[in-house]
């Protein structure tokens, strides 16, 4: 109950911190709706349309009121109710994340547990600089390299979009998760072609997580390294993989967790480069597009959603480390 | 690394599906596709295949107007009336017989509706309280259209042949009304009209897919589909032609389009394009005093490198234009007076008396090709004594700042709301200071006389004296505005060598699909 209670508040607060904040963009919505050319009476009726003459309180309260019934409003860009569209970009950006994700985690845990096994060596310095050049180079020119090596000169990958032109628009995507929908869709292909076109995007993100999770986890994992109850089993004969894998790791799996719950959260909201580098949907786009256009019903849908994925991954990543520590508890 | 060179050997590649155009562009800008609301470019662009007007311009020569669903007009009861007679073949996608009552339907809904694209429609002295009394079913085939404002017949055909006089199909809307809102809800993401296709699917900011109308009045298209991909980054546009997964790639950047010319199996097809760039200098601004000196406006044309913008920086994807009117429209002004010629600038500075500190901020979008032009213009500038502030914004934040005149100076571009030549001369000849913001009012200039030559020439019946009394106009604003007209675009698509048929005429709802081939 308190954890709900928390996680209402928190997100109230969000969409009001959110709301002033657009409060004072130059943005205005009833022109970026209209257009430069429109009529004062269609501006004057759009602006009306759009509450934008009642007072801030006002306006947020009504907002408030929709929500309580589940209305997260219209999008002003895409014309569409805010609800539906989340729905449909959320699981695309969902299933990008989570496979980089689920890459990321075991590359990078098997990177860090190498260089912590040779720390100092030249291993131990290459894998720093993968994790260095993962979280320095511009995601977005990474990504037009990797489409212009492997998808335009070598062909060995799809490249923008979801799916073969064949494909696209013809399957149906109930799901909005497209190795879902391509394997339900029965067409072999459809899901080769959903494989083929996720391989560079994943990998993209990959590189952008991987340095994050080697790095944090190498870090981690040599301070336990340094505690007495590894040198007690040294002592006792422990081989050093044995030490690595049964004593510091589980001790250090707590601290692990929360750095992957993190990076994973930054991942679910900050994917709108890999989206726009290949033509993906996707939640980080979205909100791009939304910010742009002063589109503030889809701003405040897409960060009430943003606030709940941190919230919940929060709260999920308390009960992990209550599980796999006992100190925590 | 290894995963993807084994999975790469597993997949065959399929391009672009041999009866499916595959068009990329930016579609991002979309917010409606109802034609009585959408006034966006990736919409408009859309309008011609899905929609038809009674009356559209000839994609060959589009000063021809045609009839396209009327099949002859005649004039009717007054001076300020016309029958339409319907052409009986025509049908609307659904199956559903066109009908004068479509034509009322779709016109008063329109202006009821009174979204972004009506003052199309007000031009003509429509408003939501008389459009009902405006139009009338003589009989199951004619309609006849009235009309309050002081213009002619012809005047009024180039209004109807605009997108947001397209005819829809009223019964079929009937079925997807809610509260009120004569189908609006419904058209933002499906069609229902007569045009060569018809929206199967349209998913914002992703795709837009049509499929073929066989009932089309003017004849199936030659192609089955048409997906147009929303694909953000030109780069990524140009990789997907290149490859074959896309046929036509929009919005090239002038190096991605120089990078691809002579490449095999692709070619770049170039258009006129009505779109013209002019610098406005706010004579309004009270705070910078000098922009409201005639003086400064004056040598400030002979600041500007129009040819260096027009060839090297922006590679030939702009020609230099001196005038509002684009190149191709009746009447448009060819002449050239002005090129970069500091010594004379200096010269005019001088004698105006604005030789020290003279400074302004010039508003830009913050996109390509404005922060190009911008940096030659504060380069040009600053040889002949004026320093340039360039402010890149959001182009919403700076139609909000104009909106408001609150700019000192902006570059800006203007492109045509319907094929006549009044939609730009009442933007940049036309200031009643009476609560439109036409452009001439946006940048502070008092011209009383030259209104009235506006709204003259607008109500000119005649044809060729009405070409006269714009040319005179334009060589006004040429000369003497605080609007600097420099270039007119020149619209350069990038497409595969298979593709065969595509046209495209000045204005952007001029995008035809329908004869199409590949």
């Amino acid at each position: 109950m308190r954890g709900l209670v928390s996680l209402v508040l928190t997100l109230v607060v969000l969409v009001v911190v959110t709301f002033l904040l657009l409060k004072l963009s130059p943005i205005d919505p009833a022109l970026a709706r209209v257009g430069d050319h429109a009529s004062r009476s269609a501006y004057l009726q759009m602006r009306q349309e759009l509450a934008l003459d009642a007072s801030w309180p006002l306006q947020l309260s009504r907002y408030f009121g929709r929500l309580f019934h589940g209305d997260l409003g219209v999008s002003l860009s895409s014309g569409q109710p805010v609800a539906d569209d989340l729905r449909r970009v959320w699981p695309a950006t969902a299933e990008l994340a989570t496979l980089a994700m689920a890459v990321s985690t075991i590359l990078g845990l098997a990177l860090a547990t190498i260089a912590v096994r040779r720390v100092g060596r030249l291993s131990d310095g290459l894998i720093r600089l993968i994790s260095l050049v993962g979280n320095s180079v511009p995601i977005f020119w990474l990504g037009l390299i990797a489409l212009l090596v492997f998808y335009a000169r070598l062909q060995w990958v799809g490249g923008p979009g979801r799916l073969d032109d064949a494909y696209e628009y013809t399957i149906a995507m109930p799901t909005g998760v497209v190795l879902f929908d391509a394997w339900r869709s029965g067409m072999p292909g459809a899901l080769v072609s959903a494989l083929s076109h996720l391989v560079l995007p994943v990998l993209m993100l990959t590189a952008y997580a991987i340095g994050n999770v080697t790095r944090l986890s190498r870090t981690t994992l040599l301070k336990e390294m340094t505690q007495e109850y590894v040198t007690l089993a040294r002592a006792k004969g422990a081989g050093e993989l044995r030490v690595l894998l049964h004593h510091v790791l589980p001790n250090a799996a707590a601290l692990i967790l929360t750095a992957l719950a993190l990076t994973y959260a930054s991942l679910l909201e900050g994917a709108v480069l890999v989206e726009t580098v290949f033509a993906r949907p996707g939640l980080g786009r979205y909100l791009t597009t939304a910010l742009f256009g002063g589109d503030l019903p889809a701003i405040l849908g897409a960060t009430l959603l943003i606030g709940a994925c941190f919230i919940v991954l929060n709260g999920l990543t308390d009960l992990l480390v209550r599980l796999v520590d006992p100190r925590a508890r | 690394m290894l995963g993807t060179a084994l999975l790469g050997a597993a997949v065959a590649h399929a391009r672009s599906p041999p009866n499916v155009l595959v068009v990329v562009q930016d579609l991002d800008d979309i917010q409606s596709l109802d034609p009585a609301e959408g006034f966006e470019l990736s919409g408009v662009q859309a309008f011609t295949s899905l929609y038809q007007r009674l009356v559209q311009p000839d994609p060959a020569d589009a000063t021809v107007l045609r009839p396209i669903l009327a099949s002859r007009w005649e004039p009717g009861s007054g001076p300020h009336s016309l029958i339409f007679e319907l052409r009986a073949d025509a049908r609307f996608a659904s199956g559903n017989p066109l009908r004068p009552e479509d034509v009322i339907f779709s016109l008063v809904r329109a202006v009821k509706l009174n979204r972004a694209p009506v003052f199309i429609l007000n031009e003509l002295g429509w408003r939501a309280y008389d459009i009902d009394h405006q139009l009338t079913k003589l009989d199951d085939h004619r309609v006849e259209v009235r009309w309050s404002a002081n213009v002619g017949p012809a005047f009024v055909l180039s209004i109807l042949s605009s997108p947001v006089a397209s005819i829809l199909d009223a019964r079929q809307i009937a079925s997807h009304l809610s509260g009120g809102d004569n189908g609006n809800a419904w058209l933002r993401g499906h069609s229902a009209g007569s045009g060569p296709f018809q929206i199967r699917t349209y998913i914002a900011h992703e795709a837009l897919v049509l499929d073929a109308n066989p009932l089309c009045p003017a004849g199936s298209p030659r192609l089955g589909t048409i997906v147009i991909r929303n694909v953000a980054d030109a780069a990524v546009r140009r990789l997907l032609l290149e490859v074959g997964d896309a046929d036509i790639a929009r919005d090239l950047g002038p190096d991605q389009l120089a990078a691809l010319a002579g490449r095999p199996h692709l070619k770049i097809l170039q258009f006129p394009s009505a779109s013209i760039h002019y610098l406005l200098l706010n004579a309004a601004n009270h705070s910078n005093p000098a922009l409201a000196n005639p003086a400064f406006w004056q040598a400030a044309r002979w600041l500007i490198d129009y040819q260096t913008i027009a060839d090297k920086l922006l590679k030939g994807s702009y020609e230099v234009h001196q005038a509002f009117l684009a190149d191709g429209f009746p009447g448009a002004l060819d002449t050239t007076p002005f090129h970069l010629d500091v010594p004379r600038a200096r010269q005019i500075l001088e004698r105006a008396g604005l030789t020290q500190g003279v400074h302004f901020e010039l508003d830009i979008f913050n996109q390509p090709p404005f922060g190009e032009i911008a940096q030659s213009l504060q380069a040009s500038f600053a040889r002949g004594g004026i320093h340039i502030d360039i402010r890149p914004q959001l182009a919403s934040e700076v139609y909000a700042r104009i909106r408001q005149r609150a700019e000192q100076a902006a570059w800006l571009y203007w492109i045509p709301d319907y094929f006549d030549a009044n939609s730009t001369a009442s933007a940049f000849a036309l200031n009643r200071e009476d609560g439109v913001a036409t452009l001439a009012w946006r940048a502070g200039w008092h011209i009383p006389g030259l209104s009235s030559q506006t709204e003259g020439a607008r109500a000119e019946p005649d044809a060729n004296k009405r070409v006269q009394l714009y040319l005179a106009i334009q060589a006004e604003v040429q000369s003497n505005s605080p609007l600097i007209i420099a270039l007119q675009e020149r619209s350069r698509l990038a497409m595969r060598d298979n593709v065969q048929g595509y046209r495209q005429g000045l204005n952007a709802d001029m995008v035809y699909y329908d004869r199409v081939t590949k």
